[in-house]
C-alpha cells in the first residue's frame, strides 16, 4: 500500500531526535526482538529502508519469519503510527537482481548501500551515534497495514 | 533473575515503552504505552486502554513472551531493550523482566547485561550516558 504523505514526510530523511523509530520482528515461535533506528528513508512511497548496523538479532529472525512492524513517535506533531508487513534484508554481496517484494539489491544498495554518505553519523550526538559505521545491507519493510497506536484507538486501521 | 537499574526504571517509568507481543506462530503486534510503574527488582506494570488489551490480549494468552523498548526520545537515548514474560490482569498489563539488553546501534547492539554482576551494569551505564532518566 501507499504510504499517506504525512507518515512518508516523518520517515524520509530527518533528525533522529525528533522522530522515533522501532522495528519490531519475532522469531517464528513467537520471541520478539525491537531495534531503534536512528535512521530511516521511504522508498516508492511503500517501502521503509532501515540500515542494518550491527542488526544481528534482527536478521537472524527476518531469516526464518519475514515480517515486521514499524513502529514511530513524532511527538511534536502529536502522531503515532504502526506499519506491519513484509520485511528482510538486502546485504551488500547480494546479486543486483536480487528481489524482495518488488525492489532489487542493486537499486537499494547503490542508493542506500552506504547511509553514511547521505546522513553523517559523526553529525550525531555523541551519546547516540555509533561508534562505528559498519554497514551491512538495508533492512526492507514493504508496508501492507497502517494503524494507530493512540491509547484510544490502539489497532484502528488508518488505510 | 534481571535486576532493573535506577536508569532503566526512571526511563521506562517516564516514557513508557514499545511494547512487541506476537502470537505463537510469530505474527507481531506492537502496542506503545507512555508510561510505566517498576515494582521491585524487574516488575513493570502498565495500564493499558481497552482498545490496547483488545489488540494484544490473544497474543499474550497463546504466547506470553514480550520485549519493551524505552518510548519516546528512549528509543535512542535509554538505549535498552527487556524481554519477560508477561500477564493481563484486567486493563494492567505485568512484565516480569528477565532479560536486559543493549540496543545502541553498534559494537555492543544486543549485548546482554543482565548477565553481568549489577555493579558492572552501573558502571556500563556511567561510562556511556550521563543522564539519570528523561529530561524533566
Amino acid at each position: 500500500m501507499k504510504l499517506p504523505k504525512e507518515i512518508v514526510d516523518a520517515l524520509k530523511i530527518k533528525d533522529p531526535q525528533d522522530v522515533f523509530v522501532y522495528l519490531t520482528t519475532s522469531s517464528v515461535d513467537g520471541k520478539c526482538n525491537l531495534m531503534p533506528s536512528l535512521f530511516t528513508d521511504v522508498y516508492q512511497d511503500e517501502f521503509i529502508l532501515i540500515p542494518d548496523l550491527f542488526a544481528i538479532k534482527t536478521k537472524i529472525n527476518l531469516n526464518e519469519n519475514r515480517i515486521g512492524v514499524v513502529t514511530i513517535a513524532y511527538p511534536s506533531e502529536g502522531k503515532t503510527w504502526a506499519l506491519r508487513g513484509p520485511c528482510g534484508h538486502i546485504e551488500w554481496g547480494l546479486p543486483d537482481n536480487y528481489n524482495f517484494q518488488g525492489v532489487t539489491a542493486g537499486e537499494v544498495l547503490r542508493r542506500w548501500g552506504n547511509w553514511d554518505e547521505i546522513e553523517p553519523v559523526s553529525e550525531l550526538p555523541e551519546e547516540i551515534r555509533p561508534t562505528v559505521v559498519a554497514q551491512r545491507g538495508v533492512i526492507v519493510l514493504k508496508v501492507a497495514e497502517c494503524y494507530t497506536y493512540s491509547p484510544e484507538e490502539s489497532g484502528k486501521r488508518i488505510s | 533473575m534481571a535486576k532493573l537499574t535506577p536508569r532503566m526504571r526512571n526511563w521506562l517509568e517516564g516514557l513508557g515503552a514499545h511494547i512487541g507481543t506476537a502470537t505463537k506462530k510469530g505474527f507481531p503486534t506492537v502496542i506503545v504505552v507512555d508510561k510505566a510503574k517498576v515494582e521491585g527488582d524487574n516488575i513493570v506494570k502498565f495500564q493499558l486502554t481497552d482498545a490496547q488489551v483488545q489488540q494484544i490480549k490473544q497474543n499474550i494468552e497463546e504466547n506470553p513472551r514480550v520485549a519493551l523498548g524505552p518510548g519516546g526520545l528512549g528509543s535512542i537515548r535509554a538505549a535498552y531493550q527487556f524481554k519477560g514474560n508477561a500477564r493481563l490482569e484486567g486493563n494492567t498489563l505485568i512484565v516480569e523482566v528477565n532479560e536486559i539488553y543493549c540496543t545502541k546501534p553498534g559494537p555492543e547492539a544486543g549485548l546482554r547485561l543482565d548477565v553481568l554482576p549489577y555493579e558492572s551494569i552501573l558502571k556500563f551505564e556511567s561510562t556511556r550516558w550521563r543522564d539519570q532518566g528523561p529530561p524533566k
